[in-house]
């Protein structure tokens, strides 16, 4: 269980999250959304143990949490394959159970051809699978993923969406999910949580529900993030 | 010297040697010329070597043998200096200090810099006793190593690792300061102990800084434990070296310089550079 208990984060005397209150059990999926420097990153950062919380707590009690980044974050000195394999060596794994491990992800994402190449020969599609690989392959409880697709083009962050939604259906892992865009997400997770100044707002998507359902939660989010990004000071000339 | 030249120009960072290679693979033509700016002339050192030979021979020439041997009367030397008895023993006496000098050196170095690079307090603490070894000269350490140690191989290593310790931490503590952050977090998300850390991510981030500071902590050993040894010693290269002078034996005090220069092209050309190659091999690309 990932517990977060009114939970605040500054950067000086910036107040960046404060009030956070969020309890995230197996098997819920949820999508995280805010305008640009909302606060997003640092609550996966604090959520993965990274960033520790000014005030309030943070409590990870899962065993295999993976955070995936906005960047690949590769060893350029290790092929890919190695990269997969040396966090299941750093979990426990023998040599032989995390080359099997490897193997079984590097073909999941489809990159068997390029398992011996180093990370600077990839695309940075193909650095973003090899990065999804490493993170799958620790069978996490927990997925974190930081806008790991943001950069991608629209039919690969689709195809790579859909593969971190069939594991954690999957395995029953919780997924905190971040993303700039609404409708996506919605497809993806079961609650939705905007940050807007600093709080956590919470909206849950129910398919039975006329006015809960993923069409209009994603427009309602649209809006509302239309709103903030308006409203901050360096979007006026 | 090649390594030397390109040392510190990486520390701007993993990412950026990474981008760079990226770069280059895009653009071959730039590749190309980079490549022919960066990569030292084997034709035009083999000149400079030729023409240090002509040097030399020409001085020895005008000065006389009793003051320098021509390279072929060095040359002439070898044989008869390494079938002489006591070679063995003076150059296992120096290899031996060399190897424990520049190793202990350099792991002292090392490790103080793994760990002041992420301790702003011992950087600082240590800051004082890095200006101190780097400024004093090393010839000032060698009177007073003998004073404390007397003649012999505790005082030449001690010197040694005094002397090679600074500039393997400076090298280490850049590079650690300069180590990519978001790889660093990286580590930390998927657990990396410290070994792990430290085969994983430090040392090979610190490839270049660290085989630059190798290299220039193996040639500099030498020429130090062969200072020390003329100064306080009574085995060893430099020991030897002085014995040849003070019998007025040019050719074989040559001979020795020869051998000294051809030890340091070895450790330089057949140990450093090779494993310099073998360590950056990610730099390159293995496929088009």
């Amino acid at each position: 269980m990932l517990e977060f208990v009114n939970a605040g984060l500054a950067y000086g005397a910036r107040q960046i999250l404060h009030g956070i209150d969020l309890i995230v059990v197996p098997g819920e999926r949820y999508g995280l959304l805010g305008s640009s420097g909302a606060g997003k990153s640092s609550l996966l950062r604090m959520a993965a143990g990274l960033t520790a919380p000014a005030s309030g707590t943070c409590v990870n009690r899962y065993r295999y949490p993976a955070l995936l980044f906005q960047e690949p974050r590769l060893l350029p000195w290790r092929r890919v394959r190695e990269n997969i394999e040396i966090p299941l060596l750093a979990m426990g794994l023998s040599k032989k159970e995390a080359h099997e491990r490897s193997r079984h992800w590097i073909h999941k994402v489809d990159l068997e051809n390029a398992s011996e190449a180093w990370p600077g020969e990839l695309s940075g599609g193909m650095a973003q699978r090899a990065a999804l690989a490493r993170a799958f392959a620790l069978h996490p409880d927990l997925l974190l993923l930081d806008e790991p697709f943001s950069a991608l083009d629209p039919a690969l962050r689709a195809s790579l969406s859909g593969l971190c939604t069939a594991y954690v259906q999957a395995s029953g892992a919780a997924l905190i999910c971040s993303s700039h865009h609404p409708a996506e997400l919605v497809r993806m997770v079961d609650h939705c949580l905007l940050i807007q100044d600093g709080r956590l707002h919470r909206y849950d998507i129910d398919p039975h529900d006329a006015g809960a359902t993923p069409a209009r939660i994603a427009g309602l989010l649209h809006e509302r993030l239309t709103e903030q990004q308006e409203a901050r000071p360096d979007s006026h000339p | 010297m090649s390594i030397g030249q390109n040392g510190f120009s990486v520390f701007g960072g993993v990412a950026a040697a990474n981008r760079g290679a990226r770069h280059e693979r895009d653009n071959p033509a730039t590749a190309a010329q980079a490549m022919s700016g960066h990569k030292t002339s084997r034709l035009w050192s083999l000149i400079g070597m030729l023409l240090i030979l002509l040097a030399w021979h020409a001085t020895a020439k005008v000065m006389g043998s009793m003051m320098m041997a021509t390279p072929l009367e060095t040359l002439q030397a070898v044989p008869r200096l390494l079938g002489s008895a006591h070679f063995m023993e003076h150059a296992g006496a120096s290899l031996m200090r060399i190897a424990i000098g520049v190793s202990t050196g350099c792991a002292v170095g090392f490790a103080l810099g793994v760990v002041a690079g992420h301790s702003a307090q011992l950087r600082g603490l240590l800051e004082p006793l890095r200006w101190l070894l780097m400024s004093i000269p090393p010839v000032i350490v060698v009177v007073l190593a003998m004073l404390w140690f007397g003649l012999g191989s505790p005082m030449v290593i001690f010197m040694t690792v005094l002397m090679m310790a600074p500039g393997m931490y400076v090298n280490t503590v850049k590079g650690m300061l300069h180590i990519d952050s978001q790889l660093a977090e990286m580590t930390r998300v998927y657990r990396f102990g410290f070994w792990r850390r430290l085969r994983h991510l430090y040392l090979p981030a610190l490839t270049a800084p660290l085989t630059a500071a190798l290299l220039i902590a193996t040639c500099g050993g030498v020429r130090l434990v062969v200072m020390a040894e003329v100064l306080g010693a009574e085995s060893g290269a430099g020991y030897a070296l002085a014995n040849a002078r003070s019998t007025f034996d040019t050719a074989e005090l040559y001979a020795w310089v020869l051998l000294i220069l051809l030890l340091v092209a070895m450790l330089e050309f057949m140990l450093l550079q090779p494993l310099q190659r073998r360590l950056g091999k990610w730099k390159e690309p293995s496929h088009a």
